[in-house]
C-alpha cells in the first residue's frame, strides 16, 4: 500500500504541474455552469439541478484524458520499463493511478456544487450524497484513461482521449434529451454509459429515485467491465515490452 | 553471484544474444564491450528482468530469476541505456519516489545522501524533464543506488558526461567495488581497461572472449588493449 501511495504522489504531481490539465478540469466546466446559467434557457436540462450533474460528468471526461496522457506517456518514457525491475507490482500501478485522479475529482466536484450554489442551487443532505457518489462515478473515467493509455502511444492518446470528451458532451443529455432526436442516436446514447452518469447524479441532486435503479446497473456493469479491460490490457502493455 | 545458462534472445529472426554463458562472482565489477548491435543491452536487459529469455536461463545467488523475481529485484537496480526518469519531477522529488518505490527507511537521508555523491544539489529543485542529457544520467545513476543494491546494472554510464563527470562516477564506482557486483557496459576502453576485473567481449550476441585485460591482451597476441579488443571485435580478420 506504501508504495501505490508513493506512485499516486508522483502521478499527482506530474498530472498538476501540467496547467493545461486544471484549466480543461476546473475552468471550462466552471464557465460553462456559469454562462449557461445566464442566459435563462427555457429547457429543463438548463435547470441548475439538471444542469449541474452533467457539467460534472462533463468535467469527468478530462479526467479520461489526463490519466490516457499520463498512462501512455509513462509507457513510452521507458519510466515504466524501468519500474518493473523493482519490486513494485502491477496491481500497484493500476491502484496507483486510480487514486491519483481522486483529489482532483473531489475538487472538481466540490467547485461544480459551490457554484451552482451561488447560482441558485438549494442546500441540501443531497449535494453531500452526490459529492460521494460522484467519487464513483469518477472511477469509470479513470479506468477509461488506463485502459486508453494502454492501448495507444503517446502521440495519440490525447486525440484519442477526446473522442471520450465529445461522446460524453453529446450522449450524456447534459445538453439536450437523447429523446429529442430519436434514431440511431437515441441508441447511442442508450448503449454508452455517459447518459446513465448523469442520470444517477441528477437523481441524487433531486432526491428522485425513480429511474436510478436501472443507471446504477449499467454505470456498475461498465465500470467492472472497463476496469477489468484496463487491468488486463495495462499489464499486457507491460509484458510486451518484455518480448 | 551472477550465473547464465545457453541464455538466447531472438527478436523475429534476429538472433541478439546467442547462448550466453557467463558467471560473475560476488563483488566483481565486470565490463561487457562490443560494437554497436553486438548484444549487450539486450543481455544486460534480461540479467535485469527487464526483458524474457528467449530460451536459457538465468541464476542469481543461486535462484532462478524465472522462477523468483521479486526476491531477486529488492536487492539489485539497473540505469537503462535510455535513461528512464519521471520528467514532471524535480531531481529530488525523483530519487525520493524512488526510494518510495524501494521502501527506503531514512528516505531523506539517502536522498541527500546521493544528490552529494553525484553534485546534484544545485539542480535539486529543477524538473528533470529539461536537464542536459548529462545531467539526466547522472540522476538515472544517482536513482539505481537508492536501494544500494546488491547488484548493479549500468548500461552505457559514462555515455555524455564530460570528463569531470566522467571521473567522478569512475571515483563512486571504484567504491562501490568489492561490495557490488556490478554490470556495466561502455564503448570507453581505456574506461573498462582501468575499472574491471574483468571484461567480456560480445561480438554478434556471442561472447567471444572473456577474461582480465591484461588476459585479453596477451590472447590476442596485441601490444594494447584497443588493439586486442579491435582484434577480437572484429574476429582476428583486421
Ligand atoms: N526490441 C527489439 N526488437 C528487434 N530487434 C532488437 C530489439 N532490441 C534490440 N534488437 C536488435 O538486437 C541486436 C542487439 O542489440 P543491443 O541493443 O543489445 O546492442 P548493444 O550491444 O547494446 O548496442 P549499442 O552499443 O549500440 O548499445 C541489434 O541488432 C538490435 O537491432
Ligand atoms: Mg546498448
Amino acid at each position: 500500500m506504501k508504495r501505490t501511495l508513493n506512485f499516486a504522489s508522483r502521478n499527482i504531481k506530474e498530472l498538476i504541474r501540467d496547467p493545461l490539465s486544471s484549466i480543461f478540469a476546473l475552468v471550462l466546466p466552471l464557465f460553462l455552469l456559469w454562462i449557461f446559467q445566464q442566459f435563462k434557457i427555457p429547457n429543463e436540462a438548463y435547470i441548475i439541478s439538471n444542469f449541474t450533474p452533467g457539467i460534472i460528468v462533463f468535467g469527468f471526461s478530462f479526467i479520461t484524458m489526463f490519466t490516457a496522457v499520463l498512462v501512455s506517456k509513462d509507457r513510452s518514457s521507458s519510466l515504466l520499463l524501468r519500474l518493473s525491475a523493482s519490486p513494485m507490482k502491477s496491481y500497484e500501478y493500476v491502484l496507483g493511478y486510480f487514486l491519483s485522479s481522486m483529489p482532483i475529482v473531489v475538487i472538481q466536484i466540490v467547485l461544480f456544487i459551490l457554484l451552482a450554489m451561488i447560482l441558485g442551487l438549494n442546500f441540501s443532505v443531497n449535494l453531500l450524497l452526490a459529492l460521494l457518489v460522484g467519487v464513483v462515478v469518477s472511477l469509470l473515467f479513470i479506468a477509461f484513461g488506463i485502459l486508453l493509455g494502454s492501448l495507444v502511444g503517446d502521440k495519440s492518446a490525447p486525440g484519442v482521449a477526446s473522442v471520450i470528451v465529445q461522446l460524453v458532451a453529446f450522449t450524456s443529455g447534459m445538453w439536450f434529451s437523447s429523446d429529442m432526436v430519436g434514431g440511431f442516436f437515441a441508441t447511442l446514447c442508450n448503449a454508452l454509459p455517459f447518459k446513465y452518469c448523469v442520470d444517477i447524479l441528477k437523481g441524487i441532486i433531486n432526491g428522485n429515485y425513480d429511474n436510478i435503479l436501472l443507471a446504477f446497473i449499467v454505470f456498475f456493469a461498465y465500470l467492472i467491465v472497463v476496469t477489468l479491460l484496463s487491468v488486463i490490457f495495462f499489464n499486457k502493455s507491460l509484458k510486451s515490452d518484455k518480448k | 553471484m551472477i550465473k547464465t545458462v545457453n541464455l538466447c534472445k531472438n527478436f523475429k529472426d534476429k538472433k541478439a544474444v546467442i547462448d550466453l554463458n557467463l558467471e560473475i562472482k560476488k563483488g566483481e565489477l565486470f565490463s561487457l564491450l562490443g560494437v554497436n548491435g553486438a548484444g549487450k543491452t539486450t543481455t544486460i536487459k534480461m540479467l535485469s528482468t527487464l526483458s524474457n529469455p528467449s530460451s536459457g536461463d538465468i541464476f542469481i545467488k543461486g535462484e532462478n530469476l524465472k522462477e523468483n523475481p521479486n526476491k531477486i529485484k529488492r536487492i539489485m537496480n539497473l540505469s537503462p541505456q535510455e535513461t528512464a526518469i519521471a520528467p514532471n519531477l524535480t531531481v529530488k522529488e525523483n530519487l525520493l519516489f524512488m526510494a518510495g518505490v524501494y521502501q527506503i527507511k531514512d528516505k531523506t537521508l539517502k536522498v541527500n545522501k546521493l544528490l552529494n555523491t553525484f553534485k546534484l544539489e544545485e539542480i535539486q529543485n529543477k524538473k528533470a524533464g529539461i536537464l542536459s542529457g548529462g545531467q539526466k544520467r547522472k540522476l538515472s545513476i544517482a536513482l539505481a543506488l537508492t536501494n544500494d543494491p546488491e547488484i548493479l546494472f549500468l548500461d552505457e554510464p559514462t555515455l555524455g558526461l564530460d570528463v569531470l563527470s566522467r571521473r567522478e562516477l569512475w571515483k563512486t564506482i571504484e567504491e562501490l567495488k568489492g561490495k557490488t557486483t556490478i554490470i556495466l557496459t561502455t564503448h570507453y576502453l581505456e574506461e573498462a581497461e582501468s575499472l574491471s576485473d574483468r571484461i567480456g567481449i560480445m561480438v554478434n550476441g556471442k561472447l567471444s572472449s572473456v577474461g582480465t585485460a591484461k588476459e585479453l591482451i596477451a590472447l590476442s597476441g596485441e601490444k594494447d588493449f584497443e588493439n586486442a579488443f579491435v582484434k577480437i571485435a572484429t574476429g582476428g580478420e583486421l
